[in-house]
């Protein structure tokens, strides 16, 4: 009963879920040959719908550049990116229900509605000057010694900053 | 571990007579799990690829979820708050994983003394003035939206409906960034170089440098959070 | 003594610690404040901050996923 108190039920110390986050990266790195991304799926499920309504997002300028094309044998929908991001969503998931603390929370007003999306869309545009989120531009960027991953940290503060300010003024 | 009182305890004892008895949730999770071990056996069969994409993508979520880790708050709470605990574990991630890619990129590049940098494993890409707007642009979202990428994911899973819309936003945004690719490269990406430290500095200054700085950065971080607990009394 | 309330369901990180927070400074020392959240971050951030600043905490959950953090200003 202790045990399932400490480890399924009460939460874990930050520093905890650190140190297991960086074994995680390691071992990805070293299993797949390629690091952790998530955006790249984001876009690329953006991409699956733009093909249903009869677009060609595989011939756009971006997808040849820079290695953002699909590898060989991988589609829009089915590719590395999408089975990392459901499996991440799947593992929230199945430790919620461990700790039997499922809930649906509804959108509470419209408020939260727009600046949800608000916040969202600045996201989804910024990875792509960036080349990737929190996690491509800088939680496997650091470790890479890539220079990316500091600048990109060093600005997230400033974004984080004006983000604060307009929390604080228009959301609170 | 919480610092109770008796007035506290009182309450407490009142609301746990009154709270009605929960729904059991159990039969939901042995499912699910029932299900993640299944997918996993004909990964494996199917594709050996994927089938590691998954396993560490579900111990990731779950210890996202279990250790409440939030990249968001790891930057919003310094300012907002000051308390620096969670930017302190994704320092700690950073020097564990720092070691990690050293070797696994020491290796790769003795294998092959000829290397290019995007050949080697790790995550390289130009830097530049796109960087720091972008890093801005996803500051402020990340803050707005109460979550970044790996949080919203996170939050998909506990049930947060808010985070779905986020994750349309995010989708959206990403689409509209693609279709503005060809501009963007053209006025700041397409000069702009990969920055790989090792190729400058070479491999182990850049590491000891690295861990030197993360160390430090943690430091800092460790000063700044006691700092605030004196000064807000 | 007295009691306060707050209702932070449905809302997203991370306004439940900044609503504790206000709700805090209006207080007097020995007053409870009840926080009734869905959050399951709230459980450990608002936990965490306010046993920080000296203040006593404590929650049960009082449905799935749905917890009450009981706080009570001591300075």
């Amino acid at each position: 009963m202790k045990l399932y108190e400490k480890v399924i039920k009460n939460p874990w110390p930050y520093w905890v879920g650190g140190i297991l986050l960086g074994i995680l990266n390691i071992l990805l790195l070293f299993l797949t040959g390629s690091t952790w991304k998530i955006t790249t799926g984001f876009l690329y499920w953006g991409a699956v719908v733009l093909e249903k309504i009869g677009l060609n997002p595989a011939d756009w300028y971006y997808y040849s550049t820079y290695d953002h094309g699909l590898k060989e044998g991988q589609t829009f929908f089915l590719n590395s990116y999408t089975v990392l991001n459901i499996a991440v969503i799947v593992g929230a998931l199945l430790a919620v229900l461990w700790a039997k603390e499922f809930k649906w929370k509804k959108i509470k007003n419209f408020k939260q509605f727009s600046f949800a999306l608000l916040g969202g869309i600045l996201m989804g545009y910024g990875t792509r000057l960036s080349f990737g989120c929190n996690i491509g531009a800088y939680f496997s960027a650091i470790p890479s010694f890539s220079l990316q991953g500091w600048v990109f940290a060093a600005f997230m503060f400033v974004g984080a900053w004006i983000g604060s300010k307009i929390l604080f003024k228009y959301i609170l | 571990m919480t610092a109770t009182s008796s007035k506290i305890e009182a309450l407490k004892r009142q609301r746990e007579m009154e709270v009605k008895k929960k729904k059991n949730q159990s039969p939901f999770g042995i499912i699910i799990t029932g299900m993640v071990i299944t997918i996993y056996l004909a990964l494996i069969n199917y594709n050996l690829d994927f089938s590691s994409y998954w396993i560490i993508g579900i111990l990731m979520g779950i210890t996202l979820q279990r250790s409440r880790f939030c990249f968001a708050a790891s930057f919003r709470d310094p300012i907002m708050v000051g308390s620096t605990s969670l930017l302190k574990a994704v320092l700690l991630a950073f020097i564990v994983s720092t070691i990690g890619f050293f070797i696994i990129q020491l290796r790769a590049s003795v294998a092959n003394p000829d290397y290019l940098i995007t050949e080697l494993p790790g995550q390289f890409n130009p830097v530049g003035l796109h960087t720091a707007l972008g890093a801005i642009l996803f500051g402020t979202g990340m803050v707005v939206a109460g979550g970044c990428a790996s949080g919203v994911l996170i939050r998909i899973g506990e049930g947060h409906a808010m985070q779905l819309v986020v994750l349309i936003g995010f989708i959206i945004g990403a689409t509209l960034g693609a279709a503005h690719f060809p501009f963007w490269d053209g006025v700041l990406i397409s000069k702009t170089p990969v920055v790989h430290f090792p190729n400058h500095i070479g491999f182990f200054p850049s590491l000891i440098l690295q861990l030197l700085l993360l160390c430090g950065l943690y430091f800092i971080a460790d000063w700044y959070d006691k700092k605030n607990n004196i000064m807000t009394t | 003594m007295a009691e306060y309330k707050l209702d932070c369901l449905f809302e997203a990180c991370p306004i439940p610690l900044l609503k504790a927070l206000k709700q805090l400074n209006k207080m007097e020392i020995g007053d409870v404040l009840i926080m009734h959240t869905d959050h399951n971050c709230s459980i450990k951030n608002v936990v965490e901050w306010t046993k920080k600043q000296g203040h006593l905490i404590d929650y049960i959950e009082i449905a799935d996923g749905e917890w009450e953090i009981y706080i009570e200003k001591a300075k």
